[in-house]
Order: C-alpha cells, then sequence, then structure tokens
C-alpha cells in the first residue's frame, strides 16, 4: 500500500524528489495534474491565534510554522534541519554557538538578526510577555548576541536537547523592530515573519488567505497562495475534498480514509504520529493509587481490536511511554497485553471493591476520544469494573487538568517535541509537571540524570529503568499511537510531518503540473 | 406578540366556552385526536415493554460489526433491521430504548413547567400589582431571552444530568401556563365578573367549579400538550448539541449527533431515530393543536 | 389614541427591566460556568502566572463589584475585551452579526415568497392532493426539530443529490440550505395562514357581490386577504426576527455558519464572557425593539389595542 512506499521514500522526499506515484487502494493509478496557483486546505478548527509564542494548538501550529521560521527545523523525515541558523555546535558543556543565515528579510522588509533571535528566544519565557510557551525553552540561562549572525546560548545545566527545543514550538523568530514597536494585539492581527508565506488577510470562520513570500531564503513555495479554511464538521470536510473544494484535508477520521483512498482523484497520506494517544490516570484518586488496579485495566483493553476496528488499522499498539520513532524507543518490548483474565485476577488481588472509576472524556479534543471511551468502558465492566464515562467540555478539561483534579482517567495526546523521551515522558510526568499525579524517587532520579546527560548510552540506560517503573506504575494507561491521516488531492505531493507541522515549503510540497 | 393579555377581554373567554362546553362535551371527540392521544400511548407502552420489544441490549457494542447496513444477517449472526452504529450497536434496540429518555424528561419537565408556570400565574393573578408586574417582567425577560444559550449556559455549569435537564426544559415552558392562570384568576376576581354572576343568581363557588375550573383544566391539557411535543424536541436538541443524556444511554437526539460523520455512508445512524423523533412531535403537536380546537378555541392567540 | 401612549410607556419601561433582568442572568450563569484563565495558559503555568492573568482580566475582584463594572459599562455601551480574540467583545459580534442578519434575512424572504402562493394555491384547491401535500409539508415544518431538518436537508440534497454545498459560508448556493432550515417553521406557519386567511375571503359575501359585478375575483381576495392576515403577518414577522437568535443557534451549529448564534456557543465552551454578554443582549434588544414595533403596529392596525 501508497504507505509503505512511502516509508522508503522518505529520504527522498525530503530531497524534493517528486518521483512518488501514489497507488491507492481501489482505484487505477491516476496521474492527477493541475494549474492551480492556489491551494486551499481545510482543517478541523479555525485559527485563534497568528501570534506563534501564544498557542500550540495543532490548528494553529499549521499556519504559525509556516508564517515564521525557527532557528532549527523538523523535517518530516524526522531530523532536524539547518533552520535561520546554518550551523551550531556545542562550545562546551553548557555553551551553544548557533550560526545564523545572512539575508534574510521578514515580511515587512526588516533584515533578520541574532537580535530578533534573541529577542524571540527571551520573550518566551519573559513573565511579562505571558506566553503559552514559557516553559518550552527554561533551560536556557542567557543568550548573547555577539554580532549580527551569531548566537551563543548558555543553559542552565547541560542540555544535549537544546537543537531540538529550538524547533518546536516556542523556537519561532519574531521580528523584534516591528513588534516593540506595534505591540502583542497588532503583531497578532497583523504578524510578520521570515517564513515561506506572509499574512494575507483573515475572516473568522470563514478563511484565512497566506500569500507566498517571493523572497523566501528557501525558495518561493509552489503555489502564490494559501487559503486555509476551517470546517468543523467531518461529513462536510470529506465532501469539500471529493468534490473538489479543497486540495488537503487534515483530521481524516480513519473511517472515512477508505472512501477517501479509493476515490479517482484523491489519496491518503499519514504519519505516525510523533506521540501518544493515553488516559491520563488521576493516580490520587483511590483505587487509581493501586497499581495493581491500573495494571488490570491496561490488561483489560483489546488495544489490537480499537486499532483494527476503530482505527482501521491506522496505529499502532504501543509497548511503552516512549513513541515510535523517538531516541531511546526500546522496539524489544512487546505491545501492552491484553488479557482479560489476568485483568480480574489483578483486580481480586488488588482488593477492589466495585468503587467507581471515571472516564472524563471529551468530544473530539482527542481524535475518536468519545468512541474509545465507550468502546474501553465496554471492555472494564466486562471483567467487572464499575466504570462511568462523563463527557466534559474542553474548557472544563483545561480546568481540572490545570487543577489537576480529575475524577478517574482523562484523555491525553502528549507529543513528543524534541524526538527524546524528555520531551515527552520526563516533561510531563516529572515533578512539577502538568502530570503529576504519582511520584517514584528512583524515576524522578534517572530522569533528572537523563535531561542533563551527554552521554547518550547512560541515557538510554535511564530511560530502559524508567520505563520499566513506568509499566508497573502506569500513570498513563497507553492506548495507541495512530497515524494522523490528511485526504490530499492526487496533484498534490505532500508528506505529512509526524509533529502536526503542515510543511508547505518547496521541499516538502509541490503541485503536480502536465 | 403583546405580552400581557388585557385583563377584561376573558369574562367572555372564560364564561362562553364554558357555556358551550357542555354542548361540546356531548359530541364525539374527532377521531384525529384519538389516534394522536392513542399514538403517544403507544409511545409510552414501547417505551415501557422496551426490554421486551428490542431485539438486544442497547448498549452491547461489538466493534468488529460496526457500521454495518440494514441486515438480516450481521457479523454477529443476528438481524440488524436498522444496522449498527460507530460502535456496533443495534440501532433499532437504540431507537426503542430512546423513547424512554424523550417520554420520561418530556413528562417530567412538562410536569415541572406546569406546577411552576400554575404556581407563578396564581400568584401573579392573585397578589398586588407589585408582585404581579414582577412576575411577568421575568415572564417578558425569558421571552426576550434566547432560552436555548441560557440552557447551554446552565448545563455547561451544572454538567448534564437527569435532574439538570428537567428542570432547564421545564423552566422554558412556565410562561404559558402561567398567562393562562393568571388571566383566568384576574376575570375571576373582576368586579364585572362577580357582578354578573350575582346578575345571573348564582354562587360564586358553583360557577367555579362547574365552569372555570374544567375550562381551566382544558387550557392546561391543551398547553400541557404542546409543551410535551416542545420538550421533547428540546431534549433531543440539547442532546445533539451533546448536553442532553450521556453515553452509552441511547437518546434520539445524541444518535443523531453520532451519526453526523458518517452522514453519507452510515446515514441509517442518524436517519432513523430522526425520524422517529420527527413523527413524535408532529402527531403530538398536532393532537395538542386538535385538543385546542375542541376545548378552547380561546387559545389560538397564543 | 389616548391610552396608547402610556400603553407604550409601560411597555417600554417594561423592556428595559427585561433587558437588565437578561444581562443580569447572562452575568450570573458566565461567571458561575468557570475560570477562563486555564484556557489562557500552558497547563503547567505557575500559579503566580494564573493570579497575574486573572489581575489583568478583572477577574480578581469580588462578584458583586465585578457586577456593578459590568452593568456601568454597559450602560456606556461597553461590552468588555473578548479574552478568547483579544479584541473588543462588541467588534468581535459585530463581525459575526452580518452573516446572521443574512441568514435571517434570507430565510423569512424566502419563506414568504414559497409559502404565500403555496398557500393561496392549496385554498383555491382546497381539498385536493395538492392541498393535502402542502398542508403535510407545512406540519412538518412546523413541527420538526429544526437540527434534524438540517441534517436531511444535508443528507439529501447536498450529499446525496449534490445540488448544494454542505457547510459554510460561501456564494449564493451556501445560503439555500440553511435559510431554508431556519425558515422552515416561518415557512409552514405563513403557509398555513395564507390558505385560512384565502379559505375565509373566498367564502365572504364580498366575494360573491364582487363576482356579481364582474370585478376581477384575484383583486378583491388579495385584498381582503391582506387585511385580514395583516396582523397575523406582523405576528410572524416579530416571531422569527425577535427570535433569530435563538433560532440561528442551532441552523448554524448544523451547517457551520459563521455567525453570532455559533459564536455565542463556542464562546459559553470557551468561557469568553463578555462575548456571550454582548451577544444575548443584542439578542433581547433585538426582540424587545421587534416586539415595540409590533405593538406599534398593532395599534395602528387594531383600533381595540388603542383603547388600552
Amino acid at each position: 500500500m501508497e504507505l509503505t512506499r512511502r516509508d522508503l521514500l522518505k529520504g527522498a522526499a525530503a530531497l524534493g524528489a517528486a518521483a512518488t506515484v501514489p497507488l491507492t487502494a481501489g482505484g487505477p493509478a491516476v496521474a492527477q495534474t493541475t494549474q492551480k496557483k492556489e491551494l486551499v486546505t481545510a482543517q478541523a478548527g479555525d485559527i485563534s491565534k497568528f501570534d506563534p509564542h501564544f498557542s500550540t494548538s495543532s490548528n494553529d501550529i499549521r499556519v504559525s510554522f509556516n508564517l515564521f521560521d525557527n532557528l532549527t527545523s523538523r523535517h518530516p523525515d524526522g531530523k532536524l534541519h539547518p533552520g535561520l541558523a546554518t550551523e551550531w555546535k556545542l562550545e562546551n558543556q553548557t555553551t551553544w554557538r548557533f550560526k545564523l543565515r545572512q539575508g534574510v528579510k521578514f515580511h515587512n522588509g526588516d533584515a533578520f538578526t541574532s537580535a530578533d533571535a534573541k529577542f524571540s528566544i527571551e520573550r518566551t519565557y519573559d513573565p511579562a510577555a505571558k506566553t503559552m510557551v514559557a516553559t518550552a525553552l527554561a533551560t536556557i540561562e542567557k543568550v548573547e548576541a555577539p554580532d549580527p549572525f551569531t548566537l551563543v546560548i548558555t543553559t542552565k545545566k547541560p542540555d544535549p536537547l537544546l537543537p531540538a527545543r529550538l524547533a518546536f514550538y516556542g523556537g519561532q523568530v519574531v521580528p523584534k523592530k516591528y513588534l516593540e514597536s506595534v505591540g502583542n494585539d497588532t503583531f497578532n492581527a497583523k504578524p510578520v515573519g521570515t517564513g515561506p508565506v506572509r499574512f494575507g488577510s483573515w475572516v473568522k470562520d470563514d478563511k484565512a488567505v497566506l500569500e507566498a513570500n517571493p523572497d523566501y531564503w528557501g525558495g518561493k513555495i509552489e503555489v502564490d497562495r494559501w487559503i486555509m479554511r476551517p470546517i468543523p464538521e467531518t461529513a462536510p470536510r470529506i465532501a469539500a475534498l471529493l468534490k473538489g473544494e479543497v486540495d488537503v484535508i487534515t483530521q481524516l477520521p480513519p473511517d472515512q480514509g477508505e472512501r477517501v483512498a479509493g476515490n479517482a482523484t484523491t489519496r491518503v497520506a499519514g504519519a505516525l504520529y510523533a506521540g501518544l494517544y493515553v488516559l491520563g490516570v488521576n493516580s490520587k484518586r483511590p483505587p487509581l493509587d493501586n497499581p495493581l488496579v491500573k495494571q488490570a485495566l491496561s490488561l483489560a483493553i483489546d488495544r489490537e481490536a480499537i486499532v483494527k476496528e476503530l482505527w482501521r488499522g491506522r496505529g499502532i499498539v504501543p509497548s511503552q511511554p516512549i513513541a515510535k520513532g523517538d531516541n531511546h524507543f526500546d522496539a524489544s518490548l512487546p505491545g501492552l497485553a491484553y488479557n482479560p483474565a489476568e485483568a480480574k485476577e489483578r483486580l481480586k488481588k488488588a482488593g477492589y471493591k466495585n468503587e467507581e472509576i471515571f472516564i472524563e472524556t471529551t468530544v473530539a479534543y482527542v481524535a475518536q476520544d468519545k468512541a474509545m471511551s465507550e468502546a474501553i468502558a465496554a471492555m472494564w465492566k466486562d471483567v467487572g469494573v464499575n466504570v462511568k464515562v462523563e463527557v466534559i467540555e474542553y474548557s472544563v478539561r483545561a480546568q481540572k487538568n490545570r487543577e489537576k483534579s480529575f475524577k478517574g482517567v482523562f484523555w491525553s495526546d502528549p507529543t513528543s517535541t524534541l524526538g527524546d523521551p524528555d520531551g515527552m515522558m520526563w516533561r510531563l510526568l516529572g515533578p512539577g509537571g502538568p502530570q503529576d499525579y504519582w511520584r517514584d524517587a528512583k524515576f524522578d532520579e534517572l530522569g533528572n540524570a537523563a535531561r542533563f546527560s551527554v552521554d547518550e548510552k547512560f541515557r538510554a540506560g535511564a530511560y530502559k529503568e524508567m520505563t520499566k517503573i513506568f509499566l508497573e506504575n502506569l500513570p498513563w494507561l497507553p492506548v495507541i499511537q495512530p497515524y494522523e491521516d490528511y485526504g490530499l488531492q492526487k496533484y498534490v505531493d505532500f508528506t505529512p510531518n509526524p509533529n502536526q507541522q503542515f510543511e508547505v515549503r518547496r521541499f516538502n510540497l509541490k503541485l503536480r503540473r502536465a | 406578540m403583546a405580552s400581557s393579555i388585557p385583563a377584561s377581554a376573558p369574562a367572555d373567554a372564560v364564561l362562553a366556552p364554558a357555556a358551550r362546553a357542555p354542548a361540546r362535551r356531548r359530541r364525539r371527540f374527532p377521531a384525529l385526536v384519538v389516534a394522536g392521544v392513542g399514538f403517544v400511548g403507544l409511545l409510552l407502552l414501547v417505551a415501557a415493554a422496551a426490554p421486551l420489544l428490542a431485539p438486544q441490549d442497547p448498549i452491547r457494542q461489538s466493534l468488529r460489526g460496526r457500521l454495518a447496513a440494514p441486515t438480516w444477517q450481521g457479523a454477529d449472526g443476528r438481524a440488524h433491521l436498522l444496522g449498527t452504529d460507530h460502535l456496533g450497536r443495534d440501532v433499532l434496540s437504540r431507537v426503542i430504548y430512546g423513547s424512554r429518555v424523550s417520554l420520561v424528561i418530556g413528562f417530567s419537565a412538562v410536569l415541572v413547567g406546569g406546577i411552576l408556570g400554575s404556581a407563578a400565574g396564581l400568584a401573579a393573578g392573585f397578589s398586588s400589582g407589585r408582585v404581579d408586574a414582577a412576575i411577568m417582567t421575568v415572564a417578558d425577560a425569558q421571552l426576550a431571552f434566547p432560552f436555548i444559550l441560557l440552557a447551554i449556559g446552565i448545563i455547561a455549569v451544572l454538567g448534564p444530568s437527569f435532574p439538570t435537564l428537567v428542570v432547564v426544559i421545564g423552566l422554558s415552558g412556565w410562561v404559558s401556563y402561567a398567562r393562562i392562570l393568571r388571566s383566568q384568576v384576574l376575570v375571576l376576581r373582576s368586579r364585572e365578573f362577580v357582578e354578573s354572576i350575582h346578575a345571573l343568581g348564582g354562587s360564586l363557588a358553583r360557577v367555579v367549579l362547574r365552569h372555570v375550573l374544567p375550562n381551566v383544566l382544558s387550557s392546561i391539557v391543551v398547553i400541557a400538550t404542546l409543551e410535551l411535543a416542545r420538550a421533547i424536541v428540546l431534549e433531543a436538541t440539547l442532546s445533539f448539541l451533546g448536553l442532553g443524556i450521556q453515553p452509552p444511554t441511547p437518546s434520539w437526539g445524541g444518535m443523531v449527533q453520532e451519526g453526523r460523520e458518517y452522514l453519507d455512508s452510515a446515514w441509517w445512524i442518524s436517519t432513523f431515530p430522526g425520524i422517529v423523533l420527527m413523527i413524535t412531535s408532529i402527531v403530538v403537536s398536532r393532537t395538542g393543536d386538535w385538543l385546542r380546537d375542541v376545548l378552547d378555541p380561546t387559545l389560538r392567540g397564543e | 389614541m389616548r391610552g396608547f401612549v402610556p400603553f407604550l410607556g409601560h411597555r417600554l419601561f417594561r423592556a428595559l427591566i427585561a433587558l437588565w433582568l437578561v444581562s443580569t442572568v447572562v452575568f450570573v450563569v458566565m461567571r458561575l460556568s468557570g475560570d477562563p484563565v486555564p484556557l489562557l495558559l500552558p497547563p503547567d503555568a505557575p500559579h503566580s502566572e494564573i493570579m497575574r492573568v486573572r489581575r489583568d482580566l478583572g477577574l480578581d475582584k469580588p462578584l458583586p463589584v465585578q457586577y456593578v463594572i459590568f452593568l456601568s459599562n454597559l450602560a456606556r455601551g461597553d461590552f468588555g475585551r473578548s479574552i478568547h480574540f483579544r479584541e473588543p467583545a462588541f467588534d468581535v459580534v459585530r463581525g459575526y452579526l452580518a452573516a446572521t442578519l443574512e441568514l435571517g434575512l434570507t430565510a423569512f424572504f424566502l419563506a414568504a415568497l414559497i409559502a404565500v402562493p403555496i398557500g393561496l394555491f392549496s385554498a383555491m384547491r382546497r381539498n385536493t392532493l395538492v392541498d393535502h401535500a402542502a398542508m403535510g409539508l407545512a406540519l412538518i415544518g412546523q413541527s420538526a426539530p429544526t437540527f434534524f431538518l438540517g441534517i436531511l436537508f444535508i443528507l439529501l440534497l447536498s450529499l446525496k443529490a449534490d445540488l448544494f454545498p454542505t457547510s459554510g459560508r460561501g456564494d449564493w448556493r451556501n445560503l439555500v440550505l440553511p435559510a431554508l432550515t431556519l425558515g422552515a417553521f416561518t415557512m409552514a406557519s405563513i403557509a398555513r395562514l395564507t390558505r385560512s386567511a384565502v379559505l375565509e375571503v373566498l367564502g365572504a359575501d364580498y366575494i360573491r357581490t364582487a363576482r356579481a359585478k364582474g370585478v376581477s375575483e384575484m383583486w378583491v381576495v388579495a385584498k381582503h386577504t391582506l387585511k385580514n392576515a395583516a396582523i397575523p403577518i406582523v405576528t410572524i414577522t416579530g416571531l422569527q426576527f425577535g427570535t433569530l437568535l435563538g433560532g440561528a443557534v442551532v441552523t448554524e451549529t448544523v451547517f457551520s455558519w459563521p455567525g453570532i448564534g455559533r459564536l455565542a456557543v463556542q464562546s459559553i465552551y470557551n468561557r469568553d464572557y463578555a462575548v456571550v454578554q454582548c451577544t444575548v443582549f443584542l439578542a433581547a434588544l433585538m426582540f424587545v425593539v421587534i416586539n415595540f414595533f409590533v405593538d406599534l403596529i398593532y395599534g395602528v392596525l387594531d383600533p381595540r389595542i388603542r383603547a388600552g
């Protein structure tokens, strides 16, 4: 199937080779072409902010990573590539030196210099700026700009992952002069960056129009204009693709994938999500404070069925709290087991007295969250768990998340922001982290040491050990590592990025011309 | 829509139909009204007998048999006459059980609204100008308010639970009862009325019992019927918006919402519960219309 | 006209009180619904951040104080700032208002355009199949739940028949299905109303007189129908526009129409107080104003009411 060929051709794609002719599940290989100079995409939610430091929602990321550049850039092939920094070197344990790209201009004509990079980084953790990404670059001690095209970053402790941190949200570079002169609100309304597209117009709930930046250092993109429309409901979004009204749609549910793949003019492209869909556990609430109970709950989930039936095979069963594709992913570990008999045993051993266990689910915050909740609830009921599903609003979830007041388990889609367990397992489950419901001294000691070590062998050992501790205590119940699918017209050559960036730069997006 | 009924008009409204009523009572209720009421009865029967009528457990999932079209032989060897939904649950069984939610919430809400509204109407009618004006102003405010937003807001605060839904939906309809009762009471208390009674040589108590009460009751029956249709639709709308009865309990509105994603592939998930809902709404409100025509045409202006 | 002016004055006073009540209820419900701040900051933001943002938004003051500030701002026409959009709430609402008005007006005129001829035709072909069919459809239009009507239209006319787009706002084609859905109730009401008005006229004496005199029947029918139907038409129009927002909420949600109904719902979920308060206030204002005019027109049309 097309996906396997994509895997093989990842390297080629990164070099911009347009050689791939995708096969579809049903129809003949039709090489569609177009003369369009405009790209129209539809996603499941509207943009809320253009300021890259004020939102981490996937609906905003898709645009902000194209309006702005980062110093380093993570391409769909999973590797870090130069962005606004052309090279970087670790000078000593805590100092990184970046050489910056010359001749780059912001959309308003201002030249990009190290002052902008310094300003951008410092803005993220500046308390007065109140950004949403204040902890993304928190390992940085100070930033210096000795000359217009050099940046020296000193970290508080050795931080081997700094370049990776700069590639993700929080690392977008914003123009110092422009921002300081117009202020945050105007900047959000009329954003200016160095990216391959510049801001054209935005009508809320209708469409955002982005114009190609003709002077982009990476080459002008394939089209003259990119239109991003929100179509929240699934059926109309897919209909828009099938009817040819849009060129690309995001958040394609697996149930609809076959229709898109079987249609003569469209195809499906997916990337294995750089992260996991898990049920976060409030391990402070009995009976979820008992590891045996959590193990039982995990054993009662038939993940194979969920992946095969609910997700139509578009995902894999996770085996550990590290996403496949990340550093230190242990391929030798088997997928999390399904054993209802053993689950019942553990419940008995745990002394489970039929206490209520809540699944607080949102609707469409994590893909298929409600459906998976109901399916898992039925599975848990089958082993004798007194389970209750409660649907909560996204805003209620945000509040509970902040107050750490979930009643039981809740959906989360931890993203591996750095391609490394430090950016997912440790970031979220470490002490003081957002999902800090459970603590283990050894786990903490190892996590801390691994974050600040530059010895990859040591880190591998540490994460292996932490995984063992994790699997015993299950602060998360990993459910699936899904493919995040896109629907495309066949004339669109595009490789999805596992971290949800929608990469429109020349090397990744092309329209097939006759 | 003028929000206050001039107090002087209803003397005729109260007396006249009451005077006509004995003649009406001798006439048979038109067949359609009987059919309408019969339909509601049938629905109640279905709801009560759901465990016997439903071919399967409405919350039994079958991930392998998801999204199956209506068939005599499904993946699990059973018949799914209306197909299965996205979790493999039998649509027919869920539609049958869904009637419980609609009827229980519908009737409860009507009860709540009716009691609240009648109490308010009586209070408004019997008390002095201030209280009366206050109650009627609240009624005005409620009409001015886009109620669905209030419902969404309240349920977002309190969370969707059975009592919350009943109270919210009940609250949406108290005004009609209040108005009717208030105007009846005002007429009763009006001097013209009392004088005409004395002139006709009757006792107030007797008039109230023989004419006013039956009239009020028939008005309330009409309003309650129309309100029942409205309450059922409002519950379904709230369920559709995700604010109604929670999973896995089946409700018609919730099923329409669940099937939205599959509208062009597994259309049966949304369509069948929606059609049943539509038919119920139509029949019940039509019955209310007919009852009104038969019992109390003066309500027509409402 | 003597009783009329005080009557209007009285109504005006009641309307103002109603508006005040509405605003207060919204204020209370929204403040009780929870804290919007967690939505604005990352989950690992320190407590001091939360307090700072709360202070900036004025949310740290005690509720009664917030209420007084809210009312005094309201009186000056200041609806506050949208937390979600970082703009004045009124500007946000204004951006979405046009879409709802477009939908509402189209719904109404489409309804009238379709319903009047149907009602007329039904009356003239009374008790035939056409009449029964038309009145059957009217029945459905009046009693069917709006959300399902919308879903049915999408299924049949957009997905299956491919005649119209499934959602969103664009050219005239995008307007049709939402307008039909929003206007279904009005359309049905107008059809039935027209039919009964025409029937009444058809059976009346002046028709026979007109026939005898040889005057065009059509003209007489039209004139008298209009007179009969005037008050109910005003009522229905008032109802459609007065409750536009309430009806639009569901339709806009089903069709993803970017109007204030959908905005209000999203803002409730986002705990964006200012926008919710602004939309509800404007909706109530619209209702009150329209009702006021309806009462005015009643007064002109029906002398009985003028007498108080």
